[in-house]
């Protein structure tokens, strides 16, 4: 039996009974049903050949997430954030976490949340994202068993950051675990979040990650989001974040596909979507990625000017080595109320192999007449003439390759609010760079 | 400490050095004169080792070794330094963070341990104080938004930073205000000693009256067709450079 065909088979051995979920789970189930998963004749995974990298039979139910050497070692290894929130093949560890104590702000499993706060999850659990068009949202929303959920009361600021640490370790191959994390923002209330995932085995895994992001008036949320040392990964992200009147929306999506591991069998694809729904809100959607062996990472985002008065900017820099393969495609919708948007995007690639391939795609719909929006892509190599500068005060080819890629890549970094998180970035630059200085 | 004999330099298919000679011992300042588009700048970049520039024929001897056979960096690190006509912007790079990769390059080269970070800062403070810099240059990227003085003195500022044992000045010079020359001319006699030479390579015999030469160098059509004393810059002053052309056509007629 196919999968598709056991699919339902699959969603009626879930645990999962909650009242809160079970409509939209079930509408999501027969969406999916409809959507499959997508081939590349579908124009929106035109680069992007998903299908022949899943593996045909994909179980979708929760499997055994017992704490290994790796996990324990990489947790030991992360900064120490005051917060942090610990999942291994989607289940949340309460006893690796540590989970904020503020009034005001609730932070806990989405599974205790279906339960706890039905009201909250009816009201905005699966909104955002548009599982009828979207394959893997779809097939997400109707199998999340756990995930992160974080709500935060009017006007109050967190500023230390929310790190979310994802573990993969596949224990069965055909696992295609679901991960999720839902933030609700009320007025004026702030965080920094981090969701990181890392394949915490030495074997391929598969995963599938939704965030829902809602900020509601004047809110401000700035997220990084941290695919590293990806390789021997298939993971799909999409990320929905609604951004209120004057709310502040920043997301950085740093993707590296270091080959720690050997098989440099990584495909990541990220959708990423803001939608400026109120007015004066901003957006900054932003991403870097490293490409290694034959690796292929793929952007698709989108920023929806729904409202008047939005601003919005797109800054994504890519540096692909050995056969690998970047993917870009950055919309900008202006909504015909949008009225003195403005948007920018720029996407650059540093391409420093001649294997390396990448697509890139602006798309710009604008059905305002007063607007103001640019977008800019460049595709090349590193300057000949900055090379040779470094190299006549003595440094070595292969080290000034090294800082001008980091150079390069810093930019998008310098973005990130928050500082120990920056902090953290930087240093995996530097790791992923080998770079000494 | 230079020994450069019959070198033929081509770019691009193009021959810019014919026959090209010229010794410089420790400690000695040699300017190169000449009028645009003769080679001064060629010259500059083949001993620096950009790599577009094809060696054809001839030799390079630095310190007793052949020049030609190092790569960029390596000379660099074996002592040669070109300061730059037109510096490189580098967004993303801070001075510091550049002169710490610099630095420790050649000292790795010597069989050194990096430099620890606060005898480093010391090298940086006692450097920047040569060329008049200020504190902030160093936090910020290198030569990014600088003024063209900032950017001249920038590169003294690295040549003092890598104490090199031959120094190349390319039009140093050029585009610089009176209170620029005149910080970036003193920056360069502070870096004179017996054992460190100079080819300071110009359009104006200006700078001259501040970095003053044992030896003035006359370029024409790819070769030395003149050489004397520092007077020799004050007659190219004075006469321009129409009676060198005639000189050359006559011997060539």
């Amino acid at each position: 039996m196919g999968f598709t065909e056991n699919i339902a088979k699959q969603f009626d051995s879930l645990e999962v009974k909650d009242n809160a979920t079970s409509t939209v789970r079930k509408n999501a189930l027969s969406a999916f049903q409809k959507l499959g998963i997508p081939s590349t004749r579908h124009e929106e995974w035109k680069y992007t050949n998903i299908k022949s990298k899943l593996n045909e039979e994909l179980s979708l139910t929760p499997v055994d997430s017992t704490v290994n050497a790796a996990v324990k070692n990489y947790i030991a290894s992360l900064p120490p954030y005051a917060f942090r929130l610990i999942f291994l093949n989607g289940a949340f560890h309460p006893e690796l976490s540590i989970v904020p104590d503020i009034k005001g702000v609730t932070v806990c499993s989405l599974k205790e949340a279906f339960s706890s706060h039905p009201a909250l999850i009816e009201k905005y659990f699966g909104k955002l994202v548009n599982y009828n068009e979207e394959h893997f949202a779809a097939l997400n929303t109707a199998f999340i068993d756990d995930g992160a959920f974080i709500h935060v009361q009017k006007n109050v600021q967190v500023a230390e950051p929310i790190y979310i640490q994802y573990f993969f370790t596949a224990s069965d191959v055909n696992a295609f675990t679901q991960t999720r994390s839902l933030s609700i923002l009320e007025q004026g209330s702030s965080i920094n979040l981090a969701e990181d995932f890392r394949n915490a085995s030495n074997i391929s895994v598969q995963y599938n990650h939704v965030s829902e992001v809602y900020l509601e008036s004047n809110a401000m949320m700035d997220m990084v989001k941290l695919q590293l040392e990806v390789s021997n990964a298939i993971g799909v992200h999409t990320l929905e974040a609604q951004v209120g009147r004057d709310a502040r929306f920043s997301a950085a999506t740093v993707t590296f596909s270091s080959p720690n591991t050997g098989t440099g069998n990584a495909l990541i694809r990220n959708n990423a979507t803001a939608r400026l729904v109120g007015e004066g809100a901003h957006a900054d959607l932003n991403g870097l990625y490293f490409g290694k062996e034959n690796a292929l990472i793929d952007n698709h985002i989108l920023v929806d000017h729904v409202s008047p008065n939005c601003t919005s900017n797109q800054l994504y820099k890519g540096v692909l080595n050995d056969e690998s393969t970047g993917v870009f495609n950055g919309k900008i919708f202006v909504k015909p109320d949008a009225q003195k948007t403005n948007a920018f995007q720029s996407s650059k690639a540093l391409l420093l192999s001649n294997d390396a391939s990448i697509n890139s795609k602006p798309q710009l719909e604008i059905f305002a007449d007063d607007v103001k929006c640019s977008h800019g892509a460049a595709i090349g190599q590193l300057d000949e003439n900055a090379l040779f500068y470094l190299r006549a005060r003595g440094i070595s080819k292969e080290q000034a390759t090294k800082i001008l890629t980091y150079a390069f890549a810093h930019e998008v970094i310098e973005h990130v609010h928050s500082k120990p998180i920056r902090q953290f970035l930087c240093d995996k630059l530097k790791d992923e760079l080998k770079v000494n200085f | 400490m230079l020994s450069i004999k019959n070198l033929n330099v081509a770019i691009n298919g193009k021959q810019i050095l014919k026959d090209f000679n010229l010794e410089i011992k420790p400690g000695e300042i040699h300017a190169i004169m000449g009028p645009n588009g003769t080679g001064k700048s060629t010259l500059a970049a083949t001993l620096a080792g950009k790599e577009d520039y094809e060696v054809i024929s001839g030799e390079i001897t630095f310190k007793g070794k052949n020049l030609l056979e190092m790569s960029a960096d390596e000379r660099a690190r074996e002592g040669v330094f070109l300061a730059f006509q037109y510096p490189v912007e580098i967004p993303g790079v801070s001075t510091t963070n550049f002169m710490k990769a610099a630095v420790n390059a050649k000292r790795k080269h010597q069989g050194l341990e990096p430099m620890d970070a606060k005898d480093f800062l010391k090298l940086m403070r006692d450097k920047m104080a040569v060329v008049e810099m200020n504190k902030e240059f160093t936090s910020r990227a290198v030569n990014e938004g600088f003024s063209g003085g900032e950017k001249k003195r920038n590169e003294i500022f690295q040549m003092a930073m890598l104490e090199p044992a031959l120094c190349l000045l390319d039009e140093t010079d050029s585009g610089l205000d009176i209170d620029a020359l005149r910080i970036v001319a003193n920056g360069v006699n502070k870096l004179r000693d017996a054992e460190r030479s100079f080819l300071v390579i110009t359009h104006y015999q200006r700078l001259l009256n501040y970095i003053v030469p044992d030896h003035v160098h006359v370029m024409y059509g790819g070769k030395i067709v003149k050489s004397g004393g520092k007077e020799l810059a004050l007659v190219l002053e004075e006469k321009g450079y129409d009676w060198i052309k005639e000189e050359v056509g006559e011997l060539a007629g």
